[in-house]
């Protein structure tokens, strides 16, 4: 199971890369949909079953419809995916980034093991720590979910006003 | 942009700073940093123009990169010591990483670009908030925190932002953006007292915020835009440029005024705290802040333009300033002979 949860966090990181890197958006959707999938993975080897349920299903639901967004509005004629030249450039560097940075954090966390830990609670519940967090959200939590409330609210005018149709939005296909 | 969205967003702003400045949990405190970060947003880009839009986009990089950063402190934090306590961040790792993304919310020396940037592609009522109320909200982070915080660190990034905000702002002509440059010399000031007397750091913070009031107030209702417009202004309305004047003095702390009253405490307390170099630098750096009041002074009425000019003075005083204007010009002028009162506050 080390071995697996390795690998998915191996993977989700190169899913980041492959966005960060700076493809088109028809390529870059796929690197996010690959970080959804197997960080939905990782998070089951974890031991957060229905957390991994709702990061894929709301991430990848989002993430379509933002892919279907960023194409009505920014359709290239030459869409530029791994191969080109510049997004290689920016791949490799990040690698090699990644190499670095990444060999200074696990040098980190071999001292705790990934893996090792879930997120059970050893024996004193009949259910797992993520469903039992999504009780408490509804019952005492509840002020905590006002405000989750509230920011999605919030979010979703700041959203519509910045991007807004007609001569008014400052988002526009040119 | 809809009156009620207006409404809805300024809301938010107000709510969001309440939420951040009571919360006790690492989480509520991010959460209230996002949607104050979030209902900015849509205000700076009010006006529709690529300038203001630029402004967001810069705006929401930094703000966005300082929440994560301190989300992810936050993290670290709860990982290692299994505490989402605001006053239980006690690692060194997460300290520093929340005391960066501080600085980059406040717009501190190393973190500083984004300020200037974003104050040209706004409106001046926006900018007022951006300097007044938006420092509100991190700073009330960091003074929870003060015990626990590295003071080096945060002694030597006050410094530098006093006198890289005084260094930047020498030889600009845009008035917003030398306001930009003197928000980020005061908040140094904030800033480098915090770790040995956050009494004196709220003082100054509240008498800033005051100040700044006073000022942008004086160039929303004048609507300044750039030094040469100072000579137009002239012309329209002078007691109000001899005030404008007399509170950037203020501002560079001059001793008849209010401006003084905070830089006077705040090198006194150094003093007695044996950090005499720390107090003689802060005073020269200080200088830089005031060259570039006093050029705004004497472009404001100790000089007339070169060439003619094309209105004529007018016989009576414009009265289309703010309510609030004459409070504030004496409450950021006279403050200095109540220090006793203003010092029992706090």
């Amino acid at each position: 199971m080390t071995y697996a949860i390795f690998l998915f966090g191996l993977c989700f990181v190169f899913g980041l890369l492959l966005v960060a890197s700076n493809p088109s958006p028809y390529y870059g959707v796929l690197g996010l949909l690959m970080a959804s999938a197997v960080g939905g993975g990782f998070l089951v080897g974890v031991g957060s079953s229905f957390l991994s349920v709702i990061l894929f299903l709301i991430y990848s639901g989002g993430m379509l419809v933002v892919f279907a967004y960023s194409v009505a509005l920014a359709a290239d004629f030459y869409p530029e995916a791994w191969g080109s030249r510049s997004v290689a450039v920016n791949l490799v560097v990040f690698l090699s980034l990644l190499v670095f940075v990444g060999s200074g954090f696990s040098w980190g966390l071999s001292k705790k093991g990934v893996g090792e830990e879930t997120v059970d609670f050893g024996g004193i519940s009949l259910i797992r720590g993520d469903f039992g967090g999504v009780a408490i959200l509804y019952d005492f939590g509840c002020s905590v979910l006002v405000v989750s409330g509230w920011v999605l609210l919030v979010a979703l005018f700041v959203v519509l006003e910045l991007t807004r149709g007609q001569s008014r939005g400052s988002l526009r296909a040119v | 942009m809809h009156p009620s969205i207006t409404s809805l967003l300024l809301i938010a702003l107000s709510t969001s700073t309440i939420i951040t400045m009571s919360s006790y949990h690492w989480m509520f405190a991010w959460a209230g940093l996002e949607i104050n970060m979030l209902s900015m947003l849509p205000l700076i880009s009010k006006e529709h123009h690529p300038r203001a839009v630029e402004a967001t986009m810069k705006y929401f990089m930094t703000q966005a990169a300082a929440s994560a950063m301190l989300i992810f402190a936050s993290t670290i934090n709860a990982w290692q010591t299994a505490q989402w306590d605001i006053s239980l961040l006690t690692p060194s790792t997460p300290m520093m990483m929340l005391t960066l993304a501080i600085t980059m919310k406040l717009g501190l020396a190393p973190f500083h670009f984004w300020l200037p940037e974003v104050s040209l592609g706004t409106t001046n009522s926006v900018m007022l908030i951006i300097t007044t109320w938006q420092k509100l909200a991190p700073l009330a982070i960091i003074i929870l925190l003060h015990n626990s915080l590295n003071h080096h660190l945060l002694t030597s990034l006050g410094l530098l932002s006093m006198v890289v905000g005084g260094w930047g702002g020498m030889n600009q002509l845009q008035i917003r953006k030398i306001m930009a440059y003197s928000s980020i010399a005061h908040m140094g000031w904030v800033v480098m007292i915090l770790p040995k007397a956050p009494d004196l750091s709220l003082l100054y913070l509240m008498l800033y915020i005051m100040l700044n009031l006073t000022m942008f107030l004086i160039i929303i209702s004048t609507a300044l835009t750039k030094l040469t417009s100072l000579f137009s202004t002239q012309n329209k309305s002078f007691p109000m440029m001899i005030l404008m004047a007399l509170t950037l003095l203020s501002m560079g702390g001059l001793p008849p005024m209010t401006g003084f009253l905070p830089k006077w405490l705040i090198l006194q307390e150094l003093i007695y705290q044996h950090q005499t170099q720390m107090a003689t630098l802060a005073s020269l750096s200080t200088l830089l802040s005031l060259f570039f009041y006093l050029r705004l002074v004497f472009n404001a009425f100790l000089t007339t333009p070169p060439n003619t000019s094309n209105v004529t003075k007018n016989w009576r005083n414009q009265t289309n300033h703010h309510i609030l204007l004459p409070q504030m010009m004496i409450l950021s002028l006279m403050l200095l002979i109540i220090t006793p009162l203003v010092i029992s506050l706090f």
